[in-house]
């Protein structure tokens, strides 16, 4: 629809009349945004989960669209079949506000909720239920996360929602629209920031030499044309030569990508390695050359932008420990080494400021302007107010009309078979934070988990002859690991799920690292894999 | 919008919009009416009694956390009212050994001040039990828990689970992990809602009890949790002795969170502290080990390994990740770094969601 971010505002939510969460665990992942949701129930709204897990936002929900993993464009597709038949679309919007309406209306017209309910097994009636649900409420909201996104097809699945809220007209008002959830506390504002081969700060394209043309002025140097490599990129470049070098800010791909044995190889090979970091970890302990310690967010100035595209203040309050540096210090002085010649930042301020001159939707954005509260942008000067809500009055691409992109769907990659008959999907617990460098070193926190284990229905652990706690061998073409067995109903025969955060237990070496054309995501969700008891006299010590 | 009425309070004519609480239009109109049990969070409640005021018509003084404004309401809040606050506050206090055990901020405390109340005599059976919990977050502790339930009302409202309950009468009565034994076996998932709105701290952080200062002379700044989106603003309680963070607060102001936390934004800050933090640069030696060195060398020993590798393969050979930790500004430095000191848009990172 024209822009990388939420649509709507975190407070509106509980103002929303049905709320359609798909492919997000909000409670664990977003706990407080899911206050939000919960609330809103309490209110009256309608909530429709569609995960392939009974998660728990399924107690408060009217439907639960218990989909098989990475049939979402099946789901969708037969959603807005429905909504055509049933003649339920917003004729007016469709046909100010968007353009190639025919090209979806022809695809999804061969998607029946009947044959929906095979692929996908939902059932067909669930279907057309939640598809009215939606369509016929004004304010309805559409939230998705990783769970929609991290697919070989997440693309698809990102433009088959556009098209159902294009289609419906849930857009450009209070508590609608299409909120994607980010996942870490500044994803929102790394990608506004430029850390991007494709994109310079504020998503502004490297291939328009104009925009290039004026970053170089700002800048003193030549900015250069070539794209840079995306992380699935420069991750095969260390296998094949192309990428020799390194410098990993805050980051261990050998945890944090699928298909990790892959990744650490890279490492190994590559000629130079600089690691910043706050903790030494795997990757940095074995393949660095230098390592650089770096500061938490306690004890720096800065700001992080929330997946509301607010931005809001971090501030110092502690100390660095020891000869630790802030990393802003760090990355100017190491720019300054290799030769650079910047102009004297006095702080995260000087920064910033740089920053809202070169990127139009946050000019109006200052230090002083968020002392109280953080401002959403774009906020074009400085007596903008800021904005709640995206696509008001028109959808925001250049054209004011808002594209809909027919999307087919394709099978994931890699399905059960004989040999590898169980589907594992992955995700994030609440209890810990990606590589959970931070949050296994807080000992109450591991108290609620501390083993890896594996989520598997009772009918699976029966078969195999396992009970709950009982140490299992996951097995996939890539790689093995072990985990115990959480044997419950939040997940359905033949599907298993795990966390990724452990360890002793990287369920990335199992994953698959397949990625989406277009922008390189990875698919962790779905892989196939082979499930075994482990004979009790090989189970780790208990720790 | 709702419409607006007038009514009267304390003989003034005044107007507010028709169903607002009462003790918010007094409020605005200058009357402040003490409270307990309310919380602006929850359903209106109107069970401590600590707010009541006299109303035409009623027979009963009624709740002013829990009446709401209607035209024509006469409403009185200076007739019987202090005299009734003040032995309603004696009583609560008369139930409790030591209402304000570890000097914590008590609103019990803090009212019998106000309106002058003291301790009359201490009931006979008023020490209750103590109360041991096996998670390390937080305490109960019975003896200064004045049984308003905004604890139990918390988790059935705003984080709509069973943890906790009210268990037990009179002497005995108590909040409890509902059919368990602590926290950890309850639906409970440690966010710390119930202890933020406990008006007494009964309910109370462990983190607390090794600080030096009481509670009150801990510095606090405002800045954004580290671990999620959802950006929830907290502040950092800093003991200003030890310069280390005693425990996260939040303020029901606070956008887009309300002063609500998880348990990661609450409770998981200790790392920030870990003795495995990295203190000093470290360089790989010729014997392939990692040793400390000092950030001159540090420096310069990377810059020297990245300007090699740009010699001799060209800069497209550097990839530069930055990551979804880090500041805006911090990214943007590495960014302007990559495309600049080294060469290349070769920038990205793991997050691209
Ligand atoms: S623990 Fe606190 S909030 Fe709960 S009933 Fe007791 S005083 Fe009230
Ligand atoms: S900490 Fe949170 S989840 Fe646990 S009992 Fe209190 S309010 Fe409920
Ligand atoms: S407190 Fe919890 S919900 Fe809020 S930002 Fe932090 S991690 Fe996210
Ligand atoms: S505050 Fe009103 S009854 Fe308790």
């Amino acid at each position: 629809m024209g822009r990388g971010a939420s649509t709507n505002s975190i407070p509106e939510i509980e103002n929303a009349r049905v709320l359609f969460v798909i492919g997000s665990n909000t409670t664990e992942a977003h706990p407080v945004l899911a206050l939000r949701i919960k609330k809103a129930v309490r209110k009256g709204a309608k909530l429709i989960v569609a995960d392939p897990r009974r998660i728990w936002l399924t107690k408060l929900a009217s439907r639960h669209l218990q989909l098989r993993p990475g049939t979402d464009v099946w789901l969708l597709n037969a959603m807005m079949h429905t909504i055509l038949e049933e003649g339920l679309q917003d004729e007016e919007f469709i046909r100010e506000n968007t353009e190639d309406f025919d090209a979806v209306r022809e695809v999804v017209a061969r998607y029946t909720p009947e044959e929906a309910e095979r692929v996908t097994g939902v059932a067909a009636d669930d279907i057309r239920g939640a598809a009215r649900e939606y369509a016929s409420e004004r304010h309805a909201a559409i939230f998705y996360t990783l769970g929609i996104t991290e697919h070989a097809c997440g693309v698809d699945n990102i433009w088959s929602l556009s098209n159902l809220v294009l289609m419906t007209g849930h857009l450009g008002y209070e508590s609608t629209g299409l909120n994607a959830l980010r996942g870490q506390n500044n994803v929102q504002g790394l990608n506004d920031a430029g850390a991007n081969p494709m994109y310079l700060p504020g998503y502004q394209p490297l291939d328009d030499p104009e925009i290039r043309g004026r970053f170089s002025e700002a800048w003193g140097v030549e900015v250069p044309e070539r794209p840079g490599y995306r992380l699935d990129q420069m991750i095969s470049g260390m296998q094949d030569g192309r990428v020799r070098a390194f410098y990993l800010i805050g980051e261990n791909p050998a945890h944090t990508e699928p298909n990790a044995a892959h990744v650490e190889h890279g490492l190994a090979g590559l000629d130079f390695l600089v690691c910043q970091d706050i903790f030494l970890n795997e990757s940095a302990r074995k393949y660095a050359d230098v390592v650089l310690p770096a500061s938490s967010f306690a004890e720096k100035e800065g700001t992080f932008t929330n997946t509301e595209r607010r931005v809001n203040r971090v501030r110092r309050a502690v100390p660095l420990p020891g000869n630790a540096r802030e990393d802003i210090d760090i990355v100017l002085q190491l720019a300054r080494a290799l030769g650079a010649n910047w102009p004297d930042y006095r702080g995260a301020e000087d920064v910033w400021n740089e920053f809202a001159d070169l990127a139009p939707n946050w000019s109006g954005i200052r230090y002083d302007r968020l002392e109280e509260v953080g401002l959403q942008w774009p906020c074009l000067d400085e007596d903008d107010p800021g904005t709640a809500y995206l696509h008001a009055p028109r959808p925001a691409r250049p054209s004011g009309r808002g594209k809909f992109y027919p999307v087919e769907y394709q099978p994931p990659i890699e399905e059960p078979d004989s040999e590898y008959p169980f589907l594992l999907s992955t995700g994030r617990t609440l209890y810990h934070y990606n590589s959970a460098t931070m949050t296994m070193r807080e000992n109450g926190v591991t108290d609620k988990q501390e083993d890896p284990f594996v989520e598997i229905s009772p009918e699976d652990a029966s078969a195999l002859g396992v009970v709950d706690g009982d140490w299992l061998r996951l097995t996939s073409r890539r790689g093995s690991i072990e985990a115990r067995a959480s044997v419950g109903d939040r997940v359905y025969p033949g599907l298993v799920w795990m966390a990724l955060h452990f360890e002793e237990a990287r369920v990335n070496l199992l994953t698959n690292d397949v990625t989406d054309s277009l922008i390189g995501i990875p698919e962790y969700k779905v892989c196939a894999i082979k499930v075994e008891p482990v004979a009790p006299a090989l189970r780790p010590a208990a720790r | 919008m709702a419409r607006t009425v007038e009514f009267t309070l304390d003989g003034q004519r005044v107007a507010a919009p028709e169903g607002e609480l009462l003790v918010h239009a007094a409020a605005r109109h200058g009357v402040f009416i003490p409270t307990l049990c309310h919380d602006d969070k929850l359903d209106p409640y109107g069970g401590c009694r600590m707010c009541v005021v006299g109303v035409e018509g009623s027979p009963r003084p009624l709740p002013a956390c829990a009446t709401r404004v209607a035209e024509g309401l006469v409403v009185s809040t200076n007739s019987d009212v202090p005299a009734y606050r003040k032995t309603l506050t004696e009583m609560l206090l008369a139930e409790h050994l030591d209402p304000s055990p570890g000097g914590r901020p008590n609103e019990l405390v803090d009212l019998a001040e106000e309106v002058g109340a003291e301790t009359p005599f201490v009931l006979p059976d008023a020490k209750r039990e103590p109360y041991e919990d096996r998670n390390r977050f937080m305490g109960y502790d019975p003896d200064a828990c004045i049984l308003c339930n905004r604890c139990v009302r918390y988790t059935q409202e705003v984080m709509q689970c069973s943890a906790l309950s009210l268990e037990g009468r009179g002497p005995h009565a108590r909040i409890v992990p509902t059919h368990g034994y602590s926290w950890l076996d309850t639906e409970c998932e440690l966010c710390g809602g119930c202890l933020s709105v406990c008006p007494t701290g009964a309910i109370y952080e462990k983190f607390e009890e090794g600080t030096t200062r009481p509670e009150r002379a801990l510095e606090k700044v405002k800045t954004t949790c580290t671990y999620c989106g959802v950006g929830c603003q907290i502040d950092l309680n800093v003991d200003p002795e030890t310069k280390r963070i005693v425990k996260v607060t939040s303020d029901p102001t606070y956008l887009p969170n309300e002063g609500n936390l998880c348990v990661k934004g609450r409770f998981a800050f200790n790392f920030v502290h870990h003795p495995d933090r990295l203190t000093e640069p470290l360089v790989r030696g010729e014997d392939g080990e990692l040793h400390p060195t000092t950030w001159e060398h540090a420096l310069s020993t990377a810059a020297a390994g990245l300007n090699r590798v740009k010699a001799e393969h060209g800069a497209q050979a550097i990839g530069v990740l930055a990551s979804a930790r880090l500041t805006m500004e911090e990214n943007f430095a590495i960014q302007k770094l990559a495309r600049t000191a080294i060469g290349t848009n070769s920038v990205h990172s793991c997050e691209a969601t």
